[in-house]
Order: structure tokens, then sequence, then C-alpha cells
């Protein structure tokens, strides 16, 4: 008798050949059999009219912190994803030590937009080693965990403070690559590293300050392992984009390892980026190179409020300062007259009309639900005010507990962005899945693959499951994950064709302290199992703790 | 394939400045233009950083004018 018989389902097994209504076996937390008319199993489900598919793997997480009290990632797992991958841009939250938490934290708190709270009152820090945190997050898994190491937290262990002020000396290079060495030894998939972001006081990070001489070096104990680098390029700039293209084809070649950049966005402001990248990774592949490209499925929204920080005002650095105040001073600064008239004045000679008006009030707890769905144009017409005065005047009526939501500010166009997620050489991820947490849900971008893109015509059923599993597992190195075959790990995801979706964005207050985030529910996901166990079925997590560190 | 021409560039050598990095990657052109020339190729660097022009060892430099 086999442990678990998903019954009478469309298999679409990852290989991207067609589906075939066929049962699926699963026994030790393996695929035992494939085919028609199977023994019985302890536990049936019955999958008829449902696709049976490998459980999808995402390349490019955050959940670093939140692993650490919640092993499901939720919401990932709902949606069908049973691998991910954490540890992105530069950060991890080891090798670590305990005087350098704080510096790292606040690098998260500026890039990946996530409370302090999450890091100071959930989880007792006990490691410094990759292996310590390893340890620590193991113990509770319900989804697999391929975790890279940051550069830059590698360069603060090695260096301290100076790893944010100079190169490296040949000895702390060779003590970084021991350091790469352990970690892993220890499970590490790749080593990831950024070249644009800064910390929360606007110093790049560390990664940033390692010459092309530490990178390769680097490099080169990836290659002893033959494991992935992620990088975070200039994705505003192409030619800068095609430059580290070339890097990375060089270092891929030099050291036989892949490479990885992402995000790569699509946007009609500058039509020809996307495109001439992915020629240039073409061009870069013949010559035997591997630069994955990573493309998100979902266009970019962005919601904010004044009760925080958030990327949307990137291009304002006054807005950004006060924004960055405490709340007492925050809402003093915002209701002083000279301050906020610097502010508007920042925002454009039209009042914010060209910044600001298209957004549209999402709500809050204190937002006045007569104003939801205007826009702030709208809204500031209707007040005979500019969009500049009116967001801020409107904010601090209502204790600035007022979201506002971006929409589609980019990588919208589904007609264009088709086509090139089905390109081969093309890796769909970029989910940043567990970060940006009140700037908008980065969950279900797998869902919205197959409802855009799949029930749209750019992609095949078959061709969109092959994309998130066993092109990804194939693109990483991760063994025996992304397909269903007899003797590969049973991460199996039952789903409906037709109703598989992203819930509507939704803000929750789930994370520790209370914190809020944004997040999208999973629409036809039915059941979700890992190594063999369910791990999620009829809209319910179970108890399953069957997630494994994967390599 | 072969590759096609794209914008050349060079990246930042241990401790460079952009003088010495200017006489490196544009031997023939006289040292005042040289740097001129490259602040103007890398406003991401010269102009859009803070604090502006802080160079970085990671850095792509380009050493030519955008191709038409």
């Amino acid at each position: 008798m086999y442990d678990v018989v998903i019954r009478g389902g469309l298999v679409v097994d990852g290989s991207g050949e067609a589906g075939v209504l066929a049962d699926v076996a699963i026994a030790g937390g393996k695929i035992a059999e494939i085919g028609q008319g199977l023994a019985a199993g302890r536990r049936e489900i019955d999958a008829a009219g449902r696709v049976v598919a490998p459980g999808f793997i995402d390349p490019h997480t955050h959940f670093d912190v939140q692993l650490l009290w919640d092993g499901a990632a939720k919401p990932a797992l709902e949606h069908g994803v049973t691998s991910i991958v954490p540890g992105n841009c530069s950060l991890s939250l080891a090798p670590l030590k305990a005087a350098d938490r704080k510096a790292v934290v606040g690098m998260f708190q500026q890039i990946e937009e996530m409370p302090p709270e999450a890091f100071t009152i959930a989880f007792d820090w006990t490691w410094e080693d990759f292996a310590g945190y390893r340890d620590a997050i193991a113990k509770t898994l319900s989804v697999n965990v391929a975790p890279l190491v940051g550069h830059s937290v590698i360069r603060l262990f090695v260096m301290g403070p100076a790893a944010q002020e100079r190169t490296a000396q040949p000895g702390e290079v060779a003590a970084m690559q021991d350091l790469l060495r352990e970690c892993l030894d220890a499970g590490a998939v790749g080593l990831s590293t950024s070249f644009v972001d800064v910390d929360e006081t606007g110093r790049p990070v560390p990664s940033r300050y390692a010459d092309s001489a530490e990178l390769d070096a680097l490099c080169a104990v990836l290659g002893e392992f033959g494991r992935m680098l992620q990088v975070v390029p200039e994705f505003y700039a192409t030619d800068i984009t095609i430059a580290r293209i070339d890097q990375l084809a060089e270092l891929s070649l030099r050291h036989k390892i892949p490479t990885t950049f992402s995000p790569l966005f699509d946007s009609r402001g500058n039509a020809d980026n996307a495109p001439r990248a992915i020629a240039r990774v073409e061009e870069q592949f013949a010559r035997g190179a591997r630069v994955w490209p990573q493309m998100q499925t979902r266009p970019i929204d962005l919601s904010f409020s004044l009760l925080r920080p958030s990327l949307f005002f990137a291009r304002l650095p006054r807005w950004v300062r006060v924004l960055r105040q405490p709340l007492a001073e925050r809402i003093a600064a915002l209701g002083d007259p000279e301050t906020s008239a610097r502010m508007i004045e920042d925002a454009g000679p039209d009042g914010g009309l060209a910044m600001f008006g298209s957004l549209v009030l999402r709500g809050g707890d204190a937002a006045p639900a007569e104003l939801t769905g205007q826009t702030l144009a709208q809204i500031a017409e209707a007040r005979g005010q500019g969009c500049a005065r009116t967001l801020i005047d409107l904010s601090l009526e209502h204790g600035l507990d007022v979201a506002f939501l971006a929409a589609s500010l980019g990588h919208e166009d589904t007609d264009r962005i088709g086509p090139m997620l089905a390109h081969p050489l093309v890796h769909i991820g970029a989910s940043d899945g567990g970060a940006h947490l009140a700037s908008f849900a980065t969950y279900g971008d797998t869902g919205y693959l197959f409802s855009e893109f799949v029930r749209k015509g750019h992609l095949s059923l078959e061709a969109a499951v092959k994309k998130i599993t066993s092109d990804t597992a194939e693109i990483w190195g991760l063994q025996n994950r992304g397909r269903l075959a007899p003797g590969w790990a049973a991460d199996v995801v039952v789903f409906g064709a037709d109703a598989l979706a992203r819930g509507d964005e939704r803000p929750v207050f789930d994370m520790p302290g209370g914190g809020m985030r944004y997040t999208r529910d999973a629409r036809g996901v039915d059941t979700v199992l890992v190594n063999g166990e369910v791990a999620y079925a009829d809209g319910a997590y179970t108890d399953a703790r069957s997630g494994v560190i994967c390599t | 394939m072969s590759l096609t021409v794209q914008r050349r560039f060079v990246t930042p050598m241990a401790d460079e400045t952009l003088e010495q990095l200017a006489g490196r990657a544009m031997p023939d052109t006289p040292l005042p233009e040289a740097t001129t020339l490259i602040q103007g190729w890398n406003l991401h660097i010269f102009a859009m950083r803070k604090p502006r022009g802080l160079m970085l060892g990671s850095d792509v430099v380009f050493v030519e004018p955008p191709l038409p």
C-alpha cells in the first residue's frame, strides 16, 4: 500500500510534455509510480478534473527571517510553491556576528522594507555561522528551502565596518573565500550580490565595495561547487544591464557556474530594455555562458501611506527624510507650513498632479470610505487643492492611516511580456516573496502566470508548469525536484487549470508585533504536498513539517 | 555566434581614482578631457549617486558615449 495516491488527475509532470490522465503514487516522501489503476494508498486524493503538477519553485525570495517563525513561508505554500530560494540581493542572516546584526537588520529594513520588530521579538538569535541559521530554520519547515548566502554579510563578517569603506586586501579576500566555502558546505546553493542597494543610511551595501578581483575570487569558490551567482543589476539602465550580462558571462565561462540577474522589467517608457537584454543573453548563451535573466509575472503595483517610508518616494529625498522620522516628529513636520511647502515644491510645478494625480485611495483603518476608489486628482479637485497638498492634508486628517495605490507602474503589457516569459532563456522568478511588506504583495505570481499568460494563450499549461518547476530546478541544480517521476521528491500541487489565480491584494496584520503586510490568497489550489506529506488542503494548512534544506 | 559590439566599459581597480582610471582607459586622450568625458558618460556615478562621484569597486564605468 502506498502512503498517498493522487487519483485520476491530468498529470503535467514538469517535462513540458502533454499532460496525461493518471494516478500518482507516493511512498517514503518520493514519487513511487505514475500510471492508471494504481494500488490503494493510506490516503487517497481525488484529482478528477484537476491538474497534478510538481510543486512550484520560487527562485527569488526574502523569507530569511519569516522562516524563523513561519516554516510555511505563508502564503507562498498555499499558492503551490513547495521550494523557495531566500538570501537574495547580497543579504542573508548568516554568517553574521552578533555585533553586526543591527547593521544587517537596517539593510533588510531599507532594501526589503521589513519592520525591525520582525528581527527582534519573534525568535532567539542564537547563531553566527551558516550552519547555525540552517539548523534554526530546519526544525519547523513546511516548505523546502534552498538558501543563498549574501555577499554583503560575508564581507561584513570578514572586514567589519571596513566592508562599507574600501576594497578588500588579499588576505581578506582569502578569508571570504574560506567563509563562502564553509557556507556552501553547510547547504548554501550559491552567493548573492548587489550592485545597486543602499543601507538605511543611504550608504552602498558592502557588496558594492568589492572590486572585480574579489567577485572573481568568490566565483572561483562557487566553481568548486558548481553553484549559482545571483546579482541585482542596475535594472533602470539598459547599457549597464548589458555590461552586467557580459560580466556575468565571463564569470560563468571562467568558473563554469550558472549566474542569474534579477529583476528584468519591461516598460513602455524604455521599450527596448528587456528585448536588448534578452538578445545579449542569447549571444552569451551561444558562447556557452549561463546568464539567466529573471522576470516576474506580475505588473508593478505599489501601495503606501505616510505612516512609513516607501519606495514610491525614492526620487523625492525630502519626502524620504520626513517620512523616516518617528511618528510624532513626522506628523509635526508634515504639519509645518514651511516643510510641507518645500515638499510640495519638490513634487513638481503642477503641484504634484503628474506625480500623484493617478494615485487611487485604497483605504486604511482611518480612511474616509466615501473617497475609496477615487483618484487623488479627483479628490484634490473637489477640495480645491493641488495633489501633493491633498496627499499631505488628507493623511494628516486621518492620522496618516490612508493608503494609496500606484497601479501599473510598469511591466504590465501582457502581449509584450507573454512572449518574453515563454522565451527558453528567460527564467520566471523575481517575486521578492517575503519582502516589501507594506508596498505590495509578493505572493501569487505563479497563479498570475496561469490566469494572465496561460489562459490568454501565451504559454501552454505544460510549458508554464515546466518553467516554474523543472526549468528552475535545473537552472539552480536542485537535485530530484521539479519533476513528477519515480524516485523524485514528492513535491506536488493539485489545482484547477481554469481556476488557478492570485486573489486580491489585501492588508493583514500578522507580522511580529502586529505589523502589517500586503498579501494575496491563492485561488484554485486544492492540495499541496511537500516531500510526500500534505501541507495544505481544502483551504487550510496542516501540521506537516516535511520541508527540508534542499541542495 | 559572435558578440555584437556593445558600449565599452571598465571596472575600477583597487583604490583607483577617477584620474587614474581615465588615464588607463583613455590613454590617448588628454587627462582633463578624459576625466570630464567619463563623468559625462556615467551619470549613475557622477550625478545620481550620493555622495556624488563616489566610485566603487563594483561599478561599471563607460569609457565611450552611448552607441548610436
